[in-house]
């Protein structure tokens, strides 16, 4: 393990789009993805002349770098790569671009689409009934979304948990997403509709999944001091880590003690000035309720099977939402269980907005520094730490 | 030196031939390395990578031991005997013959007897008693047919 962290604060983020989310799109996965790019490079003061790196994100039925560069009529790009999907594998590449200069500004594009795999909707939607997933239809398996149900039971079953802090990690997603005009879902959550949500992989329920949308975010990257002529607020990153175990097959994990979760905090840890104590924003991914709880106890809010007892005391019956000892918030924009299932673009893009100022009524005054924590157990856990410049 | 999986599989009885056998297996990802699961299956025998210099299991099948780097792989069967580490019932997936997920379907990932943490996952037989579908029970290889495909299933242990 290193503790190098030469990359410390030299790139930052600087221009957002967003499409926002729905259930109901029309629109190709392309057509997204050049919404949200064009907005991104505009926001950051730029034009596609200046683009010179393109990283397109490997969701399904996305396109790839190339063809994003094509249809912005990019003129030339000196790095365009096609990382797998979960938001952080895209940005690391886009900063490692910037700051290795293979680049100088880099636009990262991820489209989400609803397929078959994962919306009745969608599978009777000629335009998508093609689209494949990758997953392999076994219905014994406990590999992709289903580990997450599998390893949920175990969890329950070690510490005793009862669904109440799950409850809280959708409720709190719920309630933070009425404040956000991108978010697919804003209808209030109680406690009540939690309990009789329909039950989809026991012990897991609707509630407890991300919600399949359509849309798309972007982002441009540069180096801090490019930053500093443009029209934003620069967010840098300031660490940022991918991280696994070797024995990572879902159902071959040794222990929810010793995830990739584990590897990306000590790697955190290692290179990051500000932690826990510092923070004033958290974006832990929420593709499935158990996943949230473990990033809260593994990033030491609280011990192993400790959640419950913490949202609890870390809830605000006033606001409906967890709120770390009365100052920091979780997921303020609705996280993937309320403003869709953006496998944590969403996160980002929400944490850059607070770093930066410009989260509207969302907006945490004073906020300097985020944690965020994409992925989940297995293959695609990943962590960030992210401060205004 | 790699030892050829063709080769390594050319001693088992081989009622099938590839094309027919991917054809089976297609929707659980076969390819060279797991032929020998998947063709231990169709006899009604579970089959899981061992090594021979170091006796290491590993599930899924790969081709080298993670444990020795070593070639020499053999596909053994394995007493079937184990615990219920993981637990969960569907109520919605993939359509496929004699799964009820209206019913709510069972999915356990059993830890095998031979090695700690050597899991495998299945369904669990039709008459497994209900309230001992639970973490921590003891269970038992079984077999059930799924269109004439034998399929891995649990059913509740009878001893230690
Ligand atoms: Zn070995």
């Amino acid at each position: 393990m290193t503790d190098r962290s030469p990359m410390k604060d030299q790139v930052a983020i600087v221009g957002l789009g967003s499409t926002g989310f729905t259930r109901a799109g029309n629109r190709s996965p392309l057509a997204m993805a050049l919404a949200a790019a064009t907005e991104a490079i505009a926001d950051a003061g730029l034009t596609a002349a200046d683009i010179d790196g393109v990283v397109a994100t490997s969701e399904p039925a996305a396109k790839g770098s190339e063809e994003i560069a094509a249809a912005l009529g990019i003129a030339a790009a000196t790095h365009h790569t096609k990382p797998s999907p979960v938001a952080m594998f895209s940005i690391l590449d886009a900063a490692r671009a910037v700051f290795s200069g293979a680049a100088d500004h880099v636009l990262v594009v991820t489209p989400v689409v609803m397929g078959p795999w994962n919306s009745r909707q969608a599978a009777g939607d000629p335009w998508r009934r093609g689209t494949r997933s990758g997953i392999l239809p076994n219905p014994d398996d406990a590999t992709m979304a289903a580990a997450y149900a599998a390893w949920a039971s175990r969890y329950i079953h070690e510490y005793g948990a009862s669904k109440d802090p799950f409850a809280r990690i959708a409720i709190n997603s719920r309630t933070n997403a009425a404040d956000n005009p991108l978010a697919a879902m804003t209808e209030p959550l109680s406690f009540g509709m939690y309990d009789a949500g329909r039950m989809v992989r026991d012990p897991l329920n609707v509630f407890d999944m991300d919600l399949p949308v359509d849309g798309a975010d972007a982002f441009v990257l540069t180096t801090a001091e490019r930053a500093d002529a443009l029209p934003h607020q620069p967010v840098l990153i300031h660490a940022a880590t991918t991280g696994i175990v070797g024995k990572n097959d879902e159902d071959q994990l040794t222990t929810l003690g010793r995830t990739g979760q584990h590897v990306v905090v000590e790697q955190l840890r290692r290179t990051s000035d500000i932690w826990i104590d510092d923070v004033d924003l958290f974006y832990p991914y929420e593709g499935f309720t158990i996943i949230t709880l473990a990033w809260f106890e593994n990033c030491g809010f609280c011990p192993p099977g400790g959640a419950e007892a913490f949202l609890r005391e870390h809830w605000n019956d006033d606001t409906n939402r967890i709120e770390i000892n009365g100052r920091v918030p979780v997921n303020t924009h609705g996280g993937s269980l309320s403003e869709g299932a953006t496998r944590g673009t969403g996160h980002i893009r929400e944490a850059v907005h607070q770093l930066r100022g410009t989260a509207g009524s969302r907006q945490v005054e004073g906020a300097e520094s985020a944690l965020i924590t994409p992925g989940g157990f297995f293959f695609n856990p990943q962590g960030a730490v992210l401060r205004r410049g | 030196m790699p030892e050829n999986s063709e080769e390594a599989r050319s001693e088992q009885d081989v009622a099938i031939d590839d094309a027919e056998l991917i054809g089976l297996f297609a929707g659980h990802g076969i390819d060279r390395d797991s032929a020998a699961h998947f063709r231990g299956r169709l006899e009604r025998r579970l089959v899981i990578h061992r090594c021979d210099d170091c006796a290491h299991w590993h599930h899924p099948p790969r081709p080298m031991c993670p444990a020795c780097w070593s070639w020499n792989i053999t596909p053994t069967e394995v007493s079937g005997r184990g615990t219920i580490h993981l637990l969960m019932t569907l109520h919605q997936g993939v359509p496929a013959p004699g799964v009820d997920y209206a019913a709510g379907h069972p999915v356990l990932t059993v830890e095998l007897d031979e090695q700690s943490a050597l899991r495998f996952t299945a369904t669990a037989t039709p008459d497994f008693p209900a309230d001992q579908l639970e973490i921590g029970t003891r269970v038992e290889l079984d077999w059930i047919d799924r269109d004439g495909t034998p399929t891995p299933a649990f059913r509740i242990g009878t001893g230690a």
